[in-house]
């Protein structure tokens, strides 16, 4: 275990045990495949499918050989990343262009079979009887029959789809605490095979008069009604039996709706379609976001920017003066310090939103201010990032102090050697090499807080808004304000959040870029 | 060094650890490669031993929030007893709504929801839930508001079984005037008694349009016009009109007199009013059990509306079973909703650990005795307006509550109403 | 960056390396005692939101505005619901919770120290885009594409059970997305580690395997431990994809139980949820305490002088 004396006339060769283990392995990712791969194409998941299919042949490909190392290190968590991370990100690409959102999730199929099924309508003075469903064939299959039991007189009917309901001799039957329980040449269904069949008896409908049929409702129970609405596939149309109005598919907005005769959309029920670039046309021409846009960007980069320094300033500085190996009760300060880090965020933000009242928050209370942080923007903005500082600063703060333990004592010790004061080993000696260290983390703390909605969303809530402004709060970052946009109005639109992801998304991007071409993080520091 | 590297991995505790260091000395290139990607694979192998069972597929799955989940486990798991079946009572911890849609369109959803009935606009629109038929007697014992508040596009859509509605609380202590019938004689009553607030109503810096509507309603304001069959007209929205209007010019007086007040927040509201710092407070049957708690001598009535104005219509909620129309068990559901709807037992055995006031007429009746209040808020409830279900209410609540908040907080009344009715107008129609 | 030039000061006297036992009390001061005074300030910032979250959780009310920073009663109530269950299968939760958090963590920092010994120490075509990339990949807004995942697991669900929703399993491996989400971090601590250290190994005989683990990983036991702490608590508070991933009552995290609980009625549970968050930072500070054993101390002297 030493690795000290790493044994270092060890040839390079491939030894047994690792040959087994590899067999092993690679094995165990076959068998994998060979179970889930039919099984994915039984049920049509090309998505999954394929990352099955490729990373089976990325292991392959990689830990067969010797070649590839960085590979070898590098697929287990870009695996993970790929599949949960960047699949998304490109079906969220792929919602851009369609009209996803409320009322438009599923198939027009769907949405024809919801409109039609919601068109029952229960006969006024319905019977309510108790039913028993049979069958001559398959449990499954059907086809059935319904046997039902007026409560109120005992009466036994009968009735199919074709045969309809009529009433039969009590003897033919027998019939338990009032529902048919046995009935010769039938099998009762069990109320779990009901269950089972309950798609196709939804759609039973048993005649009972020209205008009303008996319909099944739950497993035991049928009332009498009808379906007023019926669709021709043919002619795409929906049509109303009582007063024979015909809907049709027509366009209203970017979205195919059923429309009636005037072009009025007659159903909210729509379907998922594709939109083109409507999406991204809406984003760009929006007035109340184009105005709005520059404003929310600017202080997105404050807040991001503000959130970064402070915290890490904070958390740096604390780690170092608390750094000094002859403080008494240190581990105890560092414990404190990490207490507001350990406590979920999103009850940091109740709490702090609770601090802020302008007449019964903590802070007013306690300083005897009166100041109104919630309802004046720039306060608002200032207890935005105070908040963020106190959440924040114990992460930079642990950070710092790792790493400050990271560096060889050595290097502190020549610098002292060599004459240096503390102050002067901590600025000149410590601080460029932490540097090196956290650089690329502050990097992607920004990121973070670029898009941090949370700390905005449960503190603010993006507030406060001035009079007659309705699109930016005063807190509001980019990533709140567009949440708001797209599922604030007119309920879910995934589709133009996914658009509004993906151009946030390249305008991350294109920072980030410009980011590192002025820092260099990128460049090797060895 | 030696011993706290080895004790570190042991905390690490994963078979990442084992196979790391077996592959150390094995001095093999790939064998260590391949080996830590089966030490991370095994970690995922060992917690699904650990922690997944068979997934608890209940013959009918129930998705609530966390107050009707307690109070519907045991009745739901007794009616599933007596019918041979297995019922799962879940609690979703953030955005019901949307995630009761979203699981329902991909199959995984639940076979029931419990919500309020203003759901139903959006729940339809999204093919989420099937219709409910409700049996002829069971639509006699159930009060008009609720059958109302789940008929949507003339269909009804749930089986209500509670309503709830806002009403004013008041401290005797702080006030002579336990059942003000104006808005100025309860703010005069409150100054006499010297409290330091005179209501908590939660307005708070975004709005708050549900508790604000009685006053609202009072000076004349109104959501959405109705058409010729009495359906809500999304094209005719009362913000910015006349009503809403003078309702500002009301507000803006109340918040210059400090009886609204921003700073008067959904979280606060109600322990203001405990505490004993607050003479009236307006909210719902929820607050009760809280101000029994702490031993203040109240009184409850209707939300006054103002003197000389319209009577104020605090907004009803109707709380109902709805039967997904993408669960696995849609029978078991229709089944239960037929039970609760039937009669009033399930609902009754609920009662004691949710109290809420039943829309079941024999209900009230049973509970007026020992639980008068609750009864008198179900008859309260009774005068008010069922919020209104449309997906197009999504587009109200943001720029009202806004504007309302921003008046109370001194904005002009009148542009800022009429700037919220075009931000509304705007939403809906785009 | 010149980021070793040692500074020479021939004036500056030569400090002490032995601290002398005793200090006068005014140098005591401006050695010591002024770090005291930053550290009790930082802690007085630090703590009294807490001390309002512990108060809160002491008092029976529950409210907000009757919970003040020291607690004017005190009552144990909301400690006792949580553990009896009558909020939920609290302990479940908190099992639950260890399970995901330390899966997790563990396995986000083993699979980023991986990567990140890649991205330090060789040298590959891609290699700067792939960084790059990567902190591009982690910016995407995520909270947006919350539908595809759910989708994507709920399918997975259908295949392989174990992996689907209201699975623990399942939710892991999604958070297992976040995987390389150390890899900056914990590269830019092997960037500071001597390349000469292992190039003298490698010609020792040693694979690159070898290097990786017993050169390198000694090296940064103190980043490792906190990094972990790092990720344990950055799993710890998620609750958006948990709401909707785990409904089933016996598979929720702490989190996403307590955010049900908070959700239900927001100004009367906050002594329950008060004393919910109390008993999620005790484990937390406790595994700090039990960390800094390697955080503190811990130097590369092992490796280097070895």
């Amino acid at each position: 275990m030493s690795s000290t004396h790493a044994p270092a006339h060890r040839e390079r060769t491939t030894t047994i045990p690792a040959i087994v283990v590899r067999v092993l392995f690679l094995g165990a990712v076959l068998a994998v495949a060979a179970f889930t791969v039919p099984l994915m194409i039984e049920l049509k998941q090309w998505m999954w499918l394929t990352v099955m299919v490729l990373a089976t042949v990325a292991i392959f490909v990689l830990y067969s050989t010797k070649r590839f190392v960085p590979g070898k290190y590098l697929f287990p968590g870009t695996f993970f990343l790929v599949v949960f991370l960047i699949t998304p990100i490109i079906l969220t690409i792929g919602y851009s262009f369609t009209n996803f959102g409320d009322g438009t999730r599923g198939t027009k199929e769907q949405a024809v079979d919801s409109i039609v099924a919601n068109s029952v309508q229960q006969t006024e003075d319905s019977t309510w009887y108790n039913l028993a469903v049979a069958t001559q064939g398959d449990p499954v299959e059907g086809p059935f029959t319904l046997f039902l039991v007026d409560p109120e007189t005992g009466t036994v009917y009968r009735g199919d789809e074709t045969a309809p309901v009529q009433e039969i001799s009590a003897d033919e039957v027998t019939v338990t605490s009032g529902f048919v329980t046995e009935a010769e040449g039938y099998t009762i269904l069990d109320a779990r095979e009901v269950n089972a069949a309950y798609d196709a008896l939804q759609a039973f409908a048993v005649p009972i008069s020209d205008t009303s049929a008996v319909r099944v409702q739950g497993a035991n129970q049928a009332f009498e009604g009808t379906t007023m609405l019926s669709y021709d596939d043919a002619t795409d149309t929906l049509t109303d039996s009582l007063t024979g109005d015909e809907f049709t598919v027509g366009k209203v907005g970017d979205t195919e709706y059923f429309v009636d005769a005037d072009g009025k959309r007659a159903f909210s029920q729509s379907w998922l379609q594709s939109v083109g670039a409507s999406n991204y046309e809406r984003l760009f021409t929006d007035a109340g976001i184009a105005k709005q846009f520059g404003a929310a960007f600017v202080w997105t980069l404050v807040f991001a920017l503000g959130s970064v320094l402070l915290t890490f300033v904070v958390g740096f500085a604390l780690a170092l003066v608390l750094n000094d190996e002859r403080m008494r009760g240190r581990r105890l300060y560092r414990s404190v310090l990490l207490m507001p880090y350990a406590v979920p965020g999103f009850i940091s933000l109740l709490v702090w939103s609770n601090f802020y009242n302008r007449d019964f928050g903590l802070i007013n209370e306690t300083l005897g201010l009166n100041l109104d942080w919630m309802g004046d923007p720039t306060l608002a903005k200032a207890a935005v990032l105070l908040t963020n500082l106190w959440m924040g600063f114990p992460y930079m703060f642990i950070v710092s102090t790792g790493a400050l333990q990271a560096i060889p004592n050595d290097v502190t010790e020549a610098a002292r050697m060599d004459g240096a004061s503390r102050l002067q080993t901590t600025l000149k000696v410590v601080t460029p090499l932490l540097m090196v260290a956290v650089a690329p983390l502050l990097v992607a703390s920004f990121a973070f807080n670029f898009n941090n909605f949370n700390a905005i969303q449960l503190l603010t809530e993006g507030g406060p808004f001035l009079p007659g402004e309705y699109t930016r709060g005063g807190t509001d970052i980019l990533i709140s304000m567009i949440y708001r946009i797209a599922f604030g109005g007119s309920g879910a639109d995934f589709g133009f959040a996914s658009a509004v992801s993906v151009a946030l998304f390249a305008l991350t991007g294109v920072l980030a870029a410009i980011q590192f071409r002025f820092t260099n993080v990128l460049e090797d520091v060895n | 060094m030696q011993i706290r590297r080895q004790s570190f991995l042991a905390l690490s505790g994963v078979a990442a650890g084992t196979a790391l260091l077996a592959a150390c000395g094995g001095g093999d290139e790939t064998g260590g490669g391949g080996a830590s990607d089966a030490g991370g694979a095994s970690d995922a192998g060992g917690a699904e031993e650990g922690a997944a069972p068979a997934r608890a597929d209940a013959d009918l799955v129930i998705w609530t929030d966390e107050e009707k989940a307690v109070s519907l486990e045991e009745p739901a798991a007794a009616w599933g007893e007596a019918n041979g079946l297995t019922v799962a009572v879940q609690i979703v911890a953030d955005d019901l709504q949307g995630n009761f849609v979203t699981a329902n369109q991909a199959g995984n959803g639940p076979d029931m929801i419990l919500a309020a009935h203003d759901w139903i606009g959006n729940l339809v629109q999204n093919g989420s839930i099937s219709p409910v038929q409700l049996p002829g007697n069971a639509t006699e014992d159930i009060a008009p508001i609720g059958i109302e508040a789940v008929t949507y596009d003339g269909q009804t859509y749930g089986v209500p079984y509670a309503v709830e509605t806002l009403v004013l609380f008041a401290n005797k202590a702080l006030t002579d005037a336990p059942e003000p019938k104006t808005v100025e004689e309860m703010v005069e009553a409150a100054t006499a008694g010297g409290a330091d607030n005179v209501l908590a109503l939660p307005v708070g810096e975004q709005g708050d349009a549900y508790h604000m509507e009685a006053f609202y309603t009072s000076a004349g304001g109104y959501l959405f016009g109705k058409d010729s069959e009495g359906n809500l007209d999304p094209s005719d929205v009362g913000v910015g009109q006349e009503g809403s209007i003078t309702a500002g010019e009301k507000l803006k007086e109340l918040g210059e007199s400090g009886v609204l007040s921003t700073s008067i927040t959904g979280d606060n509201a109600i322990s203001l009013f405990t505490d004993g710092k607050a003479a009236y407070l307006v909210s719902g049957p929820w607050a009760l059990e809280d101000i029994r708690t702490a031993e203040i001598d109240y009184a409850m009535s209707a939300v006054p509306g103002f003197e000389g104005l319209d009577p104020a219509v605090p907004f009803a909620g109707v709380n109902a079973f709805y039967v997904a129309a993408g669960g696995k068990n849609p029978a078991f559901a229709q089944q239960f909703a037929t039970a609760v709807a039937s009669s009033p037992d399930i609902v009754e055995q609920m009662f004691p650990k949710n109290e809420l006031p039943p829309v079941s007429l024999e209900l009230q009746k049973k509970l007026a005795e020992d639980f008068p209040e609750i009864v008198k808020i179900a008859e309260l409830a009774a005068d008010g307006d069922p919020m209104p279900a449309i997906p197009e209410m999504a587009a109200i609540w943001q720029p009202l509550g806004q504007a309302q908040a921003n008046i109370v907080g001194g904005a002009d009344p009148e542009s800022t109403m009429v700037s919220a009715g075009e931000e509304i107008t705007g939403q809906i129609s785009g | 960056m010149s980021t070793s030039t040692t500074p020479r000061i021939p004036t500056a006297p030569l400090a002490p390396v032995a601290i002398p036992r005793r200090m006068s009390p005014r140098r005591w001061m401006a050695e010591i005692g002024w770090r005291h005074l930053v550290g009790l300030a930082a802690m007085a910032f630090a703590v009294f939101p807490i001390l309002f979250v512990v108060s809160a959780s002491l008092n029976p009310l529950g409210t907000v505005s009757s919970s003040g920073l020291l607690p004017k009663a005190f009552s144990l109530v909301h400690y006792e619901a949580l553990i009896s269950g009558s909020r939920g299968p609290f302990l479940q939760w908190y099992l639950n919770t260890l399970i995901v958090c330390g899966v997790v963590a563990v396995t986000q920092v083993f699979l980023s120290t991986l990567a990140a010994y890649v991205f330090s120490r060789f040298r590959f075509a891609g290699r700067r885009i792939g960084l790059l990339s990567l902190l591009l990949v982690m910016m995407f807004p995520a909270i947006l594409a919350m539908i595809a995942v759910y989708t994507m697991i709920s399918d997975l669900g259908q295949v392989i059970p174990v992996l689907g929703l209201n699975s623990l399993p399942g939710y892991i491996v999604v958070l297992l997305g976040g995987s390389l989400g150390q890899v900056w971090l914990i590269k830019g601590f092997f960037d500071t580690v001597p390349k000469e250290l292992d190039e003298a190994a490698i010609i020792d005989g040693c694979s690159h395997w070898q290097v990786f683990t017993k050169i390198l990983l000694p090296t940064l036991t103190p980043i490792l431990a906190t990094t972990v702490l790092l990720a344990l608590v950055g799993v710890l508070s998620e609750f958006l994809l948990g709401s909707i991933f785990l409904t089933a009552d016996d598979k929720k995290t702490l989190a996403v139980g307590l955010y049900g609980l908070l959700q239900g009625d927001r100004s009367n549970n906050l002594g329950v949820f008060a004393a919910g968050s109390v008993m999620i930072m005790i484990p937390v500070i406790i595994l700090y305490q039990f960390l800094q054993r390697y955080i503190v101390g811990g130097s590369t002297a092992g490796a280097v002088k070895g």
